[in-house]
């Protein structure tokens, strides 16, 4: 098989085949697509409950029959959220935090995960295995030692704080590692031929054809990133430092001391970015390997 | 193969001082390669990890502890709440890792198919729940699920079906566990399928249809074969995750009823964030570890993972 | 070419690492550089209170006043939210008290947990003059801010007595009048003509599995009410005492007379309010707010009497929950935050001017001469409803030892109590095994 070759994006049909029937592959199309709507029916009806509750007060997210149609409340919601987390400073926080984090974690995914799928060197099997089989550990018992370690060296409530333990993902490393390995090592020995450095050959040959599956990762570090809860909630002190879901837990208090709508909204609302960062990627790893196959 | 050892021979002749420089600088790269990534990982992982390695060495509670050899580990077998909690985790992982998995290999595949129609509209409504944060997917199935009300039970009564008591009875409150986890993170696995599958060259399945395979037949011998790295990846990441279940059952059923969706990880929090015995809950965090590791290996064993 | 690929590595990747590394400066450092864990006695600087929603903001509005009175002292209160707040305070008093906040509001349930498993995160204030304070707070509240050598560690802030809600069109339908209640006998007895006026309509709302969470505050109050509780002062177990069989032996008798219904967590018990699917509730003070502002459409139905007691002239009062300020032993500005938890909860007018920005109901004995706690509320059908629980506080409760185990305690009495309600199980048994379990787990004896 030629690397080379161009891929299309669908599963195949004959093409001539098809061609000449136009009706008839249009009908063959609509069981397929009739399913996939079911399934996103049911993906979407929880979610679309989210966004319809964000514009309510909170006696009619609590009232039976649900709501099915927006209410009126979301302007009020809305103020409140920006009352009492500022809005602006804690999206402003989240997008950089979880950007550098996401561009970061990308580059050393890719270049730890070249290394591991294409080059033998001593220690290769056990550094990756030490990796990967960190993946295993609970979060949740790094918390203490991980927050001396900041205190100490005086990061704690700042970006970096938050940046730089997410900046190693051994997930990200195994996803590059597994993608890299069933690329075409002629691909890469003909750039090699032709002179190229190492880095020549990871960004001009590799970075192109691994478009797709960098675009899906980058979307998974960001979401992991964005949602990162925990970590940030213990990291940091100062309301302006706070990332969106670390704002949204202080909008909860004791028992019953809580206004969901608000909260709804704001979680409607942080939404908003991934969806975007979505359909904006999803081209990449959906038509993305053919331009950069070529290219390549 | 070694991919470095092709091109040096490919150079042109040339002095063998320099040769040898040059092999000793490939012999560098992928350690370069490598560096940023193990000064992180050594860092922010190996550190916090020995360290609270370390405090499972110890006893006692909050800041009075003492050094005790593994007197947690011990204490851990003779726990019927940490072997509850490792039933119903193995449980919950056996059910939702193999549905949550095939669903989303059916998605990716339907969403992949070149006859569907308005393809991202399904795509971004697929995805769209991996999206939703942990507090608003706790209160969204709490009332979903409720049992008088729930619109969950409401539509199996619309059916014929009797309502479920899904907090209130273990077996249902595990595989609500189940439902919510899959809804989730199908979407997640779907995707890095689709990004598997367009990786797949088309002349494997035009040589498929020359042979006069059907789109079953297809699947099975040109799609899951090709697909196998990235299959074992969700396999492996969706059991590690599995088993370190935490967010869904505290949100929604914090371990209750009766423990029935106790999961290890809840007890570790617990025991570390509730009793203040941060020795106790870094042993069964090790312990876990363990478990997994072993599950892991097994799993890329049983895969055919190629070294 | 080749020599191009080391600097180039090198570039990426470094200098990445270098740029976001060295980039301390640029970080929004909010004052926890320097804060040891050793602490310190400072009278002056600014100082750093957690709390959450409108606890917080309660304590915002003493502010200003205090800085005006303390000049060199500056107040940041922080709004970290409930439960977030629990899981920071813990992960800072596990590294020895590192970059904890000065002051601290810790709630009844975990405050004696700290105490016990962090006997030295939180600072003497004995030391700094709390027994001065003693006298002055609800009976019953001392002892719970209290370590084991009987110094204080915390100052007592909000208190919740248990006050027993009912709507009064519902009981006036059945011919009843809850103030007429001597004993929760009275209730089961009343349940027929009760349940024949609101058929499908309960008293007491209950999450009966206890998931997600405990829902043992009606039973706790029931224990309370007689002087008992999981432990009694000394720490010993005390789940199988003749009053701990008798209150849960109430609530399977509530059950079973049909009073009491499942309500899984607080958004379904809002829900049920609001349907009218509960004519009353055993609640703590704050509910008189919550309903009031939550529930408009009802303004007129509810009125407030004091709970029935559980024995014939048995206690009415219970202290279901109380929350404290504490100052973190790290802080190095000790003397400063004290003044400030001194001044805003031993000073009357600083507690009430808290209880009307946050409706926080004060512990402050003296707080309740304020015409406030006297005032009709039209809500409440003209009803001075704040004043039967300032009343109920002046009585006073009898001291509760949580203790440090109580989240341990807690989650089996909750499993007893899903039991009983749900399988059926004898009241009894299921104390006996709980008590078990936690002498096994804890290593208290079982009285």
């Amino acid at each position: 098989m030629t690397p080379v070759t161009p891929v299309t994006p669908a599963v195949p049909a004959v093409p001539a085949a098809s061609a000449a029937r136009p009706g008839r592959r249009r009908l063959r199309g609509w069981p397929v697509t009739l399913v996939l709507a079911a399934v996103t029916g049911l993906s979407i009806a929880p979610f679309y409950w989210l966004v319809v509750s964000a514009t309510l007060t909170d006696n009619e997210i609590f009232s039976w029959p649900p709501h099915l149609l927006p209410g009126s409340h979301l302007g009020e919601n809305l103020r409140h959220l920006q009352d009492r987390v500022g809005l602006g400073r804690v999206v402003l926080n989240s997008l950089l935090v979880s950007g550098i984090q996401t561009v970061g974690a990308l580059v050393v995914a890719l270049l730890a995960g070249y290394a591991f799928a294409k080059f033998r060197f001593r220690g290769r099997t056990v550094l990756f295995a030490v990796l990967l089989s960190t993946l295993v550990v609970p979060d949740q018992v790094m918390l203490v030692p991980l927050f001396k370690m900041m205190m100490s060296f005086g990061l704690l409530d700042s970006y970096q704080a938050l940046i730089l333990p997410g900046l190693c993902v051994p997930f990200a490393i195994f996803l590059m590692r597994q993608a890299l390995s069933s690329m075409p090592d002629e691909l890469l020995d003909a750039a090699r031929v032709d002179g190229a450095g190492e880095l020549r050959v990871l960004f001009g040959v590799v970075v192109p054809v691994m478009r797709p599956v960098l675009a899906a990762l980058g979307i998974f570090l960001f979401l992991g990133s964005w949602n990162n809860f925990v970590w940030p909630l213990i990291a940091l002190r100062s309301p302006e430092m706070h990332t969106m879901p670390v704002a949204l837990a202080t909008l909860q208090g004791m028992k019953t001391n809580t206004d969901y709508g608000p909260i709804l909204a704001g979680t409607a609302l942080s939404t908003l970015p991934m969806m975007v960062l979505f359909l904006v990627l999803q081209r990449q790893f959906i038509s993305g390997l053919l331009a950069g196959a070529t290219k390549g | 193969m070694t991919a470095a050892a092709p091109s040096v021979a490919a150079r042109p002749a040339a002095p063998s001082k320099q040769v040898r420089r040059a092999r000793l600088r490939r012999r560098a790269v992928p350690y370069l390669l490598l560096a940023p990534a193990l000064v992180l990982f050594g860092t922010f992982k190996a550190y916090p990890i020995v360290s609270s390695l370390l405090l499972s060495l110890t006893t006692g509670s909050g800041s009075a502890t003492q050094g005790a050899g593994l007197a947690n580990y011990r204490r851990l077998l003779d726990d019927p709440l940490f072997w509850t909690a490792l039933g119903n985790t193995a449980r919950i992982l056996v059910v939702q890792v193999p549905v949550m998995l095939g669903l989303a290999l059916l998605m990716a595949v339907g969403l992949n198919a070149a006859l569907v129609r308005w393809r991202v509209v399904w795509r971004l409504g697929i995805f769209m729940p991996t999206v939703t944060g942990l507090v608003a997917t706790g209160i969204l199935f709490s009332f979903l699920l409720n049992k008088e009300n729930g619109a969950v039970n409401k539509a199996l009564e619309a059916i014929g079906l009797s309502g479920v008591d899904w907090f209130g009875n273990g077996f249902w409150a595990q595989m609500a566990v189940v439902l919510v986890l899959t809804w989730h993170y199908t979407g997640y696995n779907a995707v890095i399928y689709l990004a598997g599958l367009q990786g797949i060259p088309r002349e494997l399945y035009e040589a498929a249809m020359v042979d006069g395979a059907g789109p079953v037949r297809r699947f099975f011998s040109v799609t899951l074969p090709a697909l196998r790295p990235v299959v074992l990846f969700t396999v492996v990441l969706s059991s590690i995750g599995t088993l370190q279940l935490f967010d869904e059952p505290y949100v929604l059923t914090r371990g209750g009823p009766d423990n029935a969706t106790l999961t290890v990880s809840m007890y570790l929090y617990d025991n570390g964030f509730r009793y203040f015995d941060f020795g106790y809950a870094s042993a069964i965090a090790y312990a876990l570890t363990l478990i997994v590791s072993v599950l892991g290996a097994v799993q890329m064993r049983l895969m055919g993972e190629r070294e | 070419m080749s020599h191009l690929t080391r600097r180039e590595l090198l570039r990426a990747s470094g200098a990445g690492l270098l740029a976001l590394s060295a980039g301390g400066a640029l970080s929004a450092c909010g004052g926890s550089n320097g804060t040891g864990s050793s602490g310190g006695d400072a009278a002056t600087g600014t100082i750093t209170v957690w709390s959450w929603t409108s606890a917080a903001d309660a304590l915002r509005g003493v502010v200003p006043l205090f800085e005006k009175d303390n000049p060199g002292i500056k107040v940041d209160v922080q709004d970290v939210g409930n439960p977030a707040i629990w899981d920071k305070i813990t992960v800072g008093l596990a590294a020895g008290g590192q970059g904890l906040a000065d002051v601290l509001h810790i709630g009844c349930d975990y405050l004696p947990g700290y105490l016990e498993k962090f006997p030295n995160g939180l600072a003497d204030l004995s030391a700094l003059g709390a027994d001065a304070h003693k006298d002055k707070f609800a009976p019953g509240l001392w002892p719970v801010v209290t370590d084991k050598s009987g110094r204080a560690r915390a100052l007592p802030w909000e208190v919740n007595a248990q006050g027993f809600f009912y709507r009064k069109d519902m009981f006036d339908k059945a011919g009843l009048d809850p103030t007429t209640f001597a004993t929760w006998d009275d209730v089961v007895a009343a349940a027929g003509a009760f349940k024949a006026a609101n058929p499908g309509v309960g008293l007491v709302g209950i999450n009966k599995t206890g998931t997600p969470g405990p829902d043992t505050d009606f039973l706790q109050s029931l224990m309370q009410q007689q002087g008992a509780f999981f432990f009694d002062l000394q720490g010993d177990i005390t789940l199988t005492s003749p009053e701990c069989v008798r209150a849960l032996t109430l609530v399977k008798r509530l059950d079973e007379a049909g009073l009491l219904i499942e309500t899984p967590g607080a958004t379904a018990w809002r829900a049920q309010i609001k349907d009218s699917k509960l004519g009353a509730g055993p609640q703590p003070s704050w509910a008189a707010h919550f309903i009031e502002t939550k529930f408009p459409e009802l303004s007129g139905n509810w009125r407030l009497t004091r709970p029935p007691a559980v024995t014939p002239g048995g206690k009415r009062t219970a202290l279901v929950n109380s929350t404290h300020l504490a100052v973190a032993s790290s802080s190095p500005r000790r003397a400063a935050a004290w003044k400030f938890v001194e001044y805003a909860l031993t000073r009357p007018d600083a507690v009430n001017a808290m209880f009307k920005a946050g409706s926080v109901f004060p512990a402050l004995t003296a707080a309740y001469q304020d015409p406030v706690y006297n005032e009709p509320s039209a809500y409440y059908g003209g009803q001075p409803v704040l004043k039967t629980f300032t009343e109920l506080l002046s009585e006073g409760g009898d001291a509760t030892n949580y203790s440090g185990d109580f989240a341990r305690a807690l989650k089996l009495v909750s499993d007893a109590q899903a039991k009983v309600l749900t399988k059926g199980a004898d009241p009894a048994d299921a104390l006996q095994e709980a008590a078990k379990q936690l002498a096994q787990q804890t290593g208290r004896k079982i009285k």
